[in-house]
């Protein structure tokens, strides 16, 4: 049987509801034994407090653990809440990177999917994106989110979408073992197919990893044919720095938009960069209410930081279908206040976390 | 002295191929105590990647008036304000960030200037008999050969451990290569004022260009060039060892020979300078010294000397030993002590860190015995005066000394002489009363660039 859950649960990204009053509803909703999964009616048992009492609102999600790792060997199957009952449509099962460690997993239901293609969808059209413009999208598929999310985004705003699939994991492995003649050849083999369709198709929007656009800044012919038909480029899946940005916006597509997307696997969703900044200017991600909240802190303290400082990105997923609270992120950010009234912060200039690798003190003469 | 900017912070910007070009957010340069003296701007790859892609279309330095441009250069290096920092000052600069004392700074810039002036010529004796400088050689009517360029763009990834190390990439300018150098982050001053000042001397912006990376972007740079030449240690050797564009320029594991036809005592001065002269921080500098007889009295009589030598900041115009961050010579210390374990210690047993109480520490020098020529020791090579002493028998042979970039040989023996030159691992041999960190311009370092750069290409028929 299905349960009938608060109408507020239910809301979609244009519906403002109040981020506060949709927490309380979704603490009810995955912690009450009818209707939340298995997962989480589990753990909970195991938590110090009540979730459907004590967290009041957006800044009580804090108290929630950073249960994530947890995600890597859950069956997913628990991880559907119960109240959906036979009604539940599972679309998809994502998986995190694995870059550290064996990947994260996550469900992605029916009634997610729509709400995080409406937002997207919204942010691509304050953006300007052309519609029906035809997509290419090179970008990590099969259990990657983020393929799925420019997929469904070209999808809305009526362009065909044509893309090239990556796989992340065999590159880092090819990284992480020196093998940088390979991650070369596998690049080459990646822009080889992008420019089959680059000077064969005509597309509007392109869609690709910020290494990819590196790459495409050594091909003449490519370079011509993206700024004289590209109206937009989204980049994302990893990060971007401000002068690699200030480089591809000015000197590399100085004819083009580029607009960075930020999401990842534990967010369920991407979010894009704030409109009407240029690229000398941070890119700052704001969060979406009343679904993901960000919270930038101090990583040694987990206090948050101030309003201009940089800390580590804290995520937390808040729908119907999934709770993912306090995703500590291996990004670290500029705390922003968030444009209209989203809860939480918003980040700038996202970056990875400095990797302290014990570093061999002893390097001969050198 | 003192150098203080009253206007605010050294900026080492990078020089591309349309200018200077500062980051958003420069890295810092810290001395050896740790306080930042200049912000570095690190080049992201996409930086990289347009500027090789600018350096490979421009054309070479015209070979027309070249030395005058290279004199010119070499005085700007010496005496000109580049980059607002005066000689003086980046000279303190530089001792202050490599800690190397401040004389073997300064030396070091009145050689680099020579090595500069004089680089045409030096790159020209590399040139082999049968090959001609270019189409135009009358010679070549008769059938002859055209020394060519193997490439068009050659990158250097340079280290920090000596200014020296930047005399070399000026061959391949004069070559007419185009050239990108990427710095050492820890001393970035002294190729950001050569390439300045060969700006200023009239090689274009397009045709030699400074790179400041992080390693990511290193690769870029290395993979981006046709030739390129990188220093570092012996993982690094071994990652470029089967590429043929890349050459590795690793630890030298330089050696004295000493064999009982010859009485030390009378080179005595030459074995402790090939030790500790430079601060005894260069590739050059003696690792080893193999004495045929007894060890003994040679390690005690250079222990002695060099214990003699003080202690000081690497500003002061007394220093004489290299200076690092307290940590960092903490950790040599102790890698140190793991090394020696089983050898005699003649000095620095007790420890080789002298705390000058700012941060930063004068690495004293060490000289232990050990007692075979086949000891792993030998191949130890540390970034201060610190030597292996083993005794050599004939019946050790060669073996012990193979793999050396330079080695000093004391002996009347012409036979063995003959052994060590045709031994294709020993890069360099000196014989007789001479450093093993002499060097001069026109005198191959580990062998001639031009080998690794350029090509003898037949030609026949030009009238």
């Amino acid at each position: 049987m299905t349960y009938e859950s608060p109408a507020v649960l239910d809301a979609g990204p244009s519906d403002g509801v109040d981020p506060d009053e949709f927490v309380r509803a979704a603490m009810r909703w995955h912690f009450d034994p009818a209707t939340g999964s298995r997962y989480w009616l589990d753990r909970a048992e195991r938590l110090a407090f009540d979730p459907r009492r004590d967290v009041k609102g957006v800044a009580d999600l804090s108290l929630l653990p950073d249960l994530t790792d947890e995600l890597r060997h859950v069956p997913v199957a628990d991880l559907i809440p119960r109240g959906y009952g036979s009604d539940a449509r599972l679309i998809n099962v994502f998986d995190s990177g694995g870059t550290t460690g064996a990947p994260k997993r996550v469900v992605q239901l029916d009634d997610w999917m729509r709400h995080s293609t409406e937002q997207v969808d919204r942010r691509l059209r304050e953006h300007g994106l052309p519609l029906g413009a035809q997509w290419l999208t090179v970008a990590p598929t099969g259990p990657h989110l983020v393929g799925d999310v420019l997929q469904r985004a070209a999808a809305s705003l009526g362009g065909p979408g044509l893309s090239i699939d990556m796989d992340p994991r065999w590159v880092k492995k090819l990284v992480a073992a020196g093998r940088s003649d390979e991650v070369e050849s596998y690049t080459d083999h990646l822009v080889e197919q992008c420019r089959r369709i680059l000077l064969t198709q005509e597309v509007g929007v392109l869609a690709a990893t910020t290494p990819l656009l590196e790459r495409f800044a050594r091909e003449d012919d490519l370079l011509e044919r993206i700024n004289g038909s590209v109206r937009a480029i989204l980049w994302g899946g990893t990060h971007m720095d401000p002068d690699t940005r200030h480089l591809l916006a000015t000197e590399v597509f100085p004819d083009v938009p580029l607009i960075g997307m930020y999401g990842n696997t534990m967010m369920l969703t991407a979010l894009l960069e704030r409109p009407g900044l240029d690229a000398s200017q941070p890119c700052i991600f704001d969060p979406v209410s009343p679904y993901v909240f960000l919270s930038v802190v101090d990583p040694a303290t987990g206090e948050r930081v101030e309003v201009g400082e940089r800390g580590q990105v804290i995520v937390s997923h808040v729908s119907k279908s999934m709770l993912i609270p306090n995703n500590a992120e291996r990004d670290t950010a500029v705390r922003v206040r968030p444009a209209g009234d989203h809860a939480g912060d918003a980040v700038a200039d996202v970056a990875p976390v400095a990797t302290v690798k014990g570093e061999t003190v002893i390097e001969g003469v050198y | 002295m003192t150098v203080v900017k009253a206007d605010g912070p050294v900026y080492l910007d990078a020089l591309g191929p349309n200018g200077p070009y500062r980051t958003r957010v420069p890295s810092s340069v810290t001395d050896v105590s740790g306080t930042e003296v200049a912000r570095l701007s690190l080049v992201p790859p996409v930086y990289v990647d347009r500027a090789l892609a600018v350096l490979r279309k421009a054309e070479a330095v015209p070979t027309a008036g070249m030395d005058t441009l290279l004199e010119a250069a070499a005085e700007e290096f010496a005496t000109g304000t580049i980059g607002g920092l005066g000689v003086r000052e980046y000279e303190h600069l530089v001792s202050r960030t490599s800690g190397s004392p401040l004389t073997v700074v300064r030396t070091a810039t009145r050689d680099t200037a020579r090595f500069v002036s004089l680089a045409r010529a030096s790159a020209d004796r590399g040139r082999p008999r049968g090959a001609a400088r270019d189409s135009g050689d009358p010679a070549l009517g008769s059938g002859h050969a055209v020394w060519a360029r193997r490439g068009e763009v050659f990158a250097v990834n340079a280290s920090g451990n000596h200014p020296g190390v930047h005399r070399l990439w000026l061959e391949a300018l004069t070559l007419g290569y185009r050239v990108a150098v990427r710095p050492s982050r820890r001393e970035p001053f002294t190729p950001h004022r050569l390439v300045g000042a060969l700006h200023r001397a009239g090689v274009r912006e397009d045709q030699l260009v400074l790179l400041p990376t992080d390693r990511q972007a290193a690769g870029a740079l290395i993979r981006g060039a046709d030739r390129a030449v990188v220093y570092g240690g012996d993982d690094l050797v071994a990652r470029y060892a089967h590429d043929a564009r890349v050459l590795p320029q690793g630890p030298g594991r330089t050696k004295i020979l000493v064999t009982a036809d010859t009485e030390w005592r009378e080179y005595l001065d030459t074995i402790v300078d090939s030790v500790a002269d430079e601060g005894g921080t260069a590739c050059v500098n003696a690792t080893a010294v193999l004495v045929e007889g007894d060890p003994a009295p040679l390690a005690e009589a250079v222990a002695d000397r060099l214990s003699r030598l003080p202690g000081l900041p690497p500003q002061d115009t007394r220093a004489v030993l290299p200076v690092c961050p307290l940590d960092r010579a903490r950790a040599l210390d102790s890698y140190l002590q793991k090394v020696a374990a089983g050898t005699r210690a003649w000095l620095g047993g007790d420890g080789i860190v002298d705390d000058l109480g700012d941060g930063s520490a004068v690495l004293r020098p060490a000289v232990h015995q050990v007692d075979h020529a086949g000891a792993p020791q030998l191949r130890a090579e540390l970034p201060f005066p610190c030597v292996w002493i083993a005794p050599w028998n004939r019946s050790d042979g060669i073996a012990p000394l193979r793999e050396t970039l330079v080695l000093s040989f004391l002996s009347r023996d012409h036979a063995l002489l003959d052994t060590l030159l045709a031994e294709p691992t020993i890069a360099n041999v000196y014989a007789g009363d001479r450093p093993t960190h002499w060097m001069a311009p026109g005198v191959p370092h580990d062998s001639y660039l031009s080998d690794f750069l350029m090509r003898s290409k037949a030609v026949v028929g030009f009238e």
